[in-house]
């Protein structure tokens, strides 16, 4: 009975008053996501045409909704302007570098954290909590000295070992939720036929972890790329300036402000990571509802 | 006793942890004689595509004509330099040769972390400037911290159609006294247009300079650079005549005094604002952006009871007292303090060279262009303020001084509720 | 059915859910001695950077907050006990800070919870243009706050900005400062920080919601509920850890953020919009206050940990009552 109404769906059996009431909220929540739509996309498109808009364009007192004469002008000069390959690369190379750290160190703890029940499942849910409760402005001065002393300050990897231990917390309590979720039998019926430890965890283990792997990388990318305070703190040398700093600085002095270029880079700085959201999207969405749920 | 031996404790921690590596900055390095080419960093804060061109040719001469002092060119921000300064001093990752204004660098040389560079500036660029703009960055113990180069003034920018439209005479000769700009802005005004926009959303340095004008000096500072606060009718002056011509007469639209100088410009150009009251250096963006068939000028110098004084506050050079070549780093900017470098430097802004000889080449590369001469005539009347020695300006400007002319500007304190904010913020920073 | 009977029911369900399987991970604690000593190998590699490059500066951060460390080339740093806290009690600035970030937080945290949660409950539904909403639900995330902060700049612009445009097309004052104007900045800036936060929050409630159970909801119907009745007396006691969990990071996330608002205003008009931890990095780094900056944090961390303390622990007495 139950499973039939389950399989049957929710829209087939209505009553005929549930149908009534339908007519009327239907047109409603189309009006409601309507809204969202607006809210949500608007900004975006609006950016999009500013992007394409010439200065003159935008400088006019009654401007046009819609570009006039669309090119590409804003997005060159932004490019050789506001040095966004090089602030791109650097972005690139500590996101990507902290990624790949982060994954690495977290799957074997995330697997202790989730196999072995130790006083260390205390200690760890304990500091990712306190983790996202302490303010960045206690940490940002005693960690500017200690990097200072080993040389790290103005420098990529100092940027990259502080994204690293910061994404660390989140990243491990996800990965873990994804371990408890491999059934301990597969692991137990692996080692029966004999096979080592290490290959069960790769061959039977790993595979099943991918989709929690990849929303794990992915969170942890996103926040690097988009990181700015410790950023901002730690990075003086211009040639060192990740993406958000190079916006942020290009947004400029009183006089400087030029709305095309600034909203032609954003775009430019957004692309990549919107893509790549876009290809695993999908994934995404199941990978996190999974881990928060189980999380 | 167990706590105050645990206090004790605790204490020494701390001392070991802080004290001993980290907030010394990096020690002051003393000068030596480098063996092979130095390299040095020099971070600009030119912005205008026209000065970050010509910054650019000045060191690239430079490093054609001086193997051995090699400078290398870094961007920074106007935006975030102060922040930055701080953090790079702390790191001791500071450039050599650094680049900011005088109400911004005195706090700095208290502090420490700006080199002499009086001993090494050549006379030529010495007597190239006025005592009173060398009065802007020398220390209460007789250090020159840095170099004066470029000056900005509050100037008002005029669209002469629109005062044709009017039949306004546009002013002319040599100043403009506040009471007429406030009669012709009257006139200006009709239909939904304003006499007068003027982009003040960062009031304080507009209201500090100008004050000037009528003998409205704000602070006596005494040598170590504490100072007491008094606020009357000649301080006050500015911001009162600005509060009457957006609230009493219309004539000033109160929007644009929440808003930057370039949100303020379109309106202009699209003849919404008659006149058009901002720094000196808009007058780039006046000619990248005016459609054609669009005619300005720039008007006399704006005058108070005292005359047409502003307060000099001019971008500066320093060396970073961590550099390892203070001297090196002199030389260069001496080699920037130059006549012809300062000329090429002050057009692509539309500044006004700190020194003479700069200014007199201006004028000679400028005749063909008639509102230069407004523009530098307004150079003339600059002198030092005391705002600029006060230690604590940086943050009664950021805490009290902006927040409070800004309610004032959107009229919700009075002219009062304002003095007192001022002079009770000082207070209260000590 | 009464609503007792759903409640039976909604618990009675809950047993049911298929949980991770727990009796054989029980067998596996049997090793637990070596299972300790390998937890600790395995561990190990993210326990050494975490306590050496966040724990070790946390806790100098701490000390830090009860000294006066101030910016200077060759300052000695000196313990000075509680007089940051003495100094700072008396700083109306700060308090008015806090204030304003309450509000913030709290304004930003309501908001978009309820916001969030029409969206999740519509992408819950079988409807067309559903997978449009999603995506975009998603966009901000996708999006630096530095970028999002640099977009509304634009389109909250006084006078080329979109949202005047639309004003005065339909015949309203569409001059505003939105960000510029006392009275309307702080409000402006949460309405970008509900935006810049959908993902998150509308992500979580729509997991959450998916794993309310349909047949529960079909039941209700059967019995005459009618929508409302069962969201508030299904769906929503279902939903309650998931809303508890997201609204508590999001009240501590949004209380110390930082870039987006550093982006939009940088606290001002006249310190409007003077978030404490904008406040605390200008003690820093402007004014170079080293130890009274990091007191302020600290006083920070304890209005956080005190508020989180009594809304958990309220929660889960009512849960339990």
């Amino acid at each position: 009975m139950t499973q039939a109404i389950a399989s049957a769906g929710r829209g087939t059996r209505l009553t005929p008053s549930a149908k009534r009431t339908r007519r009327i909220t239907r047109p409603l929540q189309y009006i409601a996501l309507a809204a969202y739509v607006v809210f949500l996309g608007f900004p975006l498109l609006f950016l999009l045409i500013t992007a394409f808009k010439t200065p003159q364009e935008l400088q006019s007192p009654n401007p046009a909704f819609l570009p006039q004469q669309p090119n590409l002008d804003n997005f060159f000069a932004a490019i050789e302007k506001a040095n966004l390959i090089q602030a791109a690369g650097n972005s690139l190379f500590v996101a990507v570098l902290t990624t790949v750290i982060v994954t690495v160190i977290s799957l074997p703890a995330a697997y202790a954290l989730a196999r072995f029940r130790t006083m260390l499942r205390g200690i760890a849910t304990g500091w990712i909590l306190l983790s996202q409760v302490f303010p960045f402005i206690l940490i940002i001065i005693p960690l500017f000295l200690v990097l200072k002393q080993i040389g790290l300050i103005n420098n990529l990897f100092g940027l990259v070992l502080v994204y690293t231990v910061w994404s660390l917390p989140f990243a491990l309590w996800m990965l873990q939720g994804y371990v408890s979720g491999v059934p301990i039998e597969l692991e137990e019926a692996g080692s029966m036929d004999g096979a080592s430890r290490i290959r069960v965890l790769r061959s039977i283990v790993l595979p099943l972890l991918a989709p929690g792997l990849v929303a794990t990388s992915l969170f942890t990318f996103i926040s690097s790329w988009n990181e700015f305070f410790f950023a901002l703190v730690l990075i003086q040398d211009p040639s060192l300036q990740t993406l958000p700093l190079t916006l942020a600085r290009f947004v400029g002095a009183e006089g400087q402000v030029q709305l095309g270029q600034l909203a032609a880079a954003s775009l430019l700085a957004t692309i990549p990571s919107l893509v790549f959201f876009a290809l695993i999207q999908r994934r995404l969405t199941s990978g996190l509802t999974s881990g928060a749920v189980k999380g | 006793m167990r706590r105050k031996a645990l206090l004790g404790i605790g204490a020494l921690a701390v001392a070991g942890l802080l004290g001993g590596c980290a907030f010394g900055g990096g020690g002051t390095a003393t000068s030596s004689t480098p063996e092979g080419p130095v390299t040095l960093t020099f971070q600009s804060l030119a912005y205008q595509d026209s000065t970050v061109a010509a910054t650019k040719e000045i060191v690239d001469s430079w490093n054609a004509d001086n193997p051995d002092i090699q400078v290398d060119l870094v961007q920074g921000s106007w935006d975030n330099v102060h922040d930055q300064l701080v953090t790079q001093f702390q790191g001791g990752t500071a450039p050599d040769i650094i680049h900011d204004e005088s109400s911004d660098i005195l706090g700095f040389a208290n502090q420490g972390y700006l080199a002499d560079i009086g001993p090494y500036l050549s006379d030529d660029v010495k007597s190239a400037v006025s005592d009173d703009v060398w009065e802007t960055v020398t220390t209460s113990d007789g250090k020159i911290v840095a170099a004066p180069t470029l000056l900005q003034t509050y100037v008002a920018f005029a669209n002469t159609d629109a005062f044709a439209a009017a039949g306004v005479e546009v002013p002319t000769g040599d100043e403009l006294t506040w009471d007429d700009l406030q009669a012709d802005a009257k006139q200006l005004t009709s239909g939904g247009n304003f006499g007068v926009g003027w982009g003040l959303k960062q009031p304080t340095a507009a209201v500090m300079n100008t004050a000037l004008g009528f003998g409205g000096t704000f602070f006596d500072v005494s040598d170590d650079g504490s100072a007491t606060i008094s606020v009357g009718e000649p301080e006050l002056a500015v911001p009162e005549k600005i509060h009457a011509m957006a609230y009493d007469d219309a004539s000033l639209d109160p929007v644009t005094l929440t808003q930057s100088g370039s949100d303020v410009l379109p309106g202009f150009l699209g003849g919404k604002y008659a006149m058009y009251i901002g720094g000196n250096f808009l007058a780039q963006q006046i000619t990248e952006s005016a459609p054609d068939g669009f005619n300005w000028t720039v008007l006399p110098p704006l005058a108070g009871s005292d005359g047409p004084v502003q307060a000099a506050n001019p971008q500066t050079m320093s060396v970073s007292a961590q550099s390892k070549y203070p001297e090196q780093a002199a030389k260069f900017i001496d080699y920037f303090m130059g006549a012809d470098n300062q000329a090429k430097l002050a057009q692509g802004d539309w500044l006004i060279p700190t020194s003479s000889a700069a200014r007199d080449v201006v004028a000679e590369q400028t005749a063909d262009t008639p509102v230069w001469a407004p523009i530098l005539a307004t150079g003339e009347d600059l002198s030092g303020a005391p705002f600029q020695k006060a230690s604590n300006y940086p943050q009664w400007k950021d805490q009290y001084a902006t927040p409070g002319l800004q309610q004032y500007f959107a009229n919700s304190i009075s002219l009062d509720d304002l003095s007192k904010q001022l002079t009770d913020g000082w207070d209260s920073i000590g | 059915m009464t609503t007792e009977a759903t409640r039976a029911m909604v618990s009675e369900r809950e047993t049911r859910a298929p949980k991770p399987p727990k009796t054989p991970r029980r067998k596996s604690l049997g090793n637990i001695g070596r299972g300790g000593r390998e937890a600790w190998l395995l561990v190990l590699p993210a326990l050494i950077p975490v306590v050496l490059f966040s724990v070790y500066p946390l806790v100098q951060g701490i000390l830090l907050g009860f000294t006066d460390a101030k910016a200077g080339l060759g300052q000695v740093v000196t313990f000075n006990g509680v007089d940051n806290y003495v100094k700072l009690l008396g700083n109306e600035l700060f308090w008015n800070s806090f204030r304003i970030g309450l509000i913030w937080a709290f304004g930003v945290t309501i908001l978009q919870f309820f916001a969030a949660l029409g969206l999740a409950l519509l992408l819950n539904l079988d409807i067309k243009f559903r997978w449009l909403a999603r995506t975009l639900a998603l966009v901000p995330w996708a999006m630096p706050p530095v970028i999002i902060a640099i977009m509304w700049r634009l389109m909250l612009n006084p006078t080329y900005g979109p949202i005047n445009g639309f004003l005065r097309a339909i015949g309203l004052p569409g001059d505003t400062n939105w960000l510029g104007d006392f009275s309307t900045a702080l409000p402006a800036v949460i309405v970008v920080g509900v935006w810049a936060g959908m993902p998150q929050t509308t992500i979580t409630l729509l997991a959450g919601l998916q794993n309310v159970s349909a047949d529960l909801h079909e039941a209700a119907a059967i019995d005459g509920a009618n929508a409302l009745q069962r969201f508030w007396h299904i769906t929503l006691p279902a939903l309650r850890p998931v809303i508890v969990a997201i609204t508590t990071l999001d009240l501590i996330w949004n209380f110390n953020s930082f870039a987006l608002v550093y982006v939009l205003t940088a606290g001002g008009p006249g310190g409007q919009t003077m978030l404490p931890m904008l406040f605390a990095y200008n003690e820093a780094f402007r004014y170079g206050n080293f130890g009274y900056a990091a007191a302020m944090g600290n006083v920070m961390v304890v209005v956080i940990a005190a508020f989180l303390f009594f809304y958990l622990r309220s929660q889960a007495r009512s849960r339990l009552s």
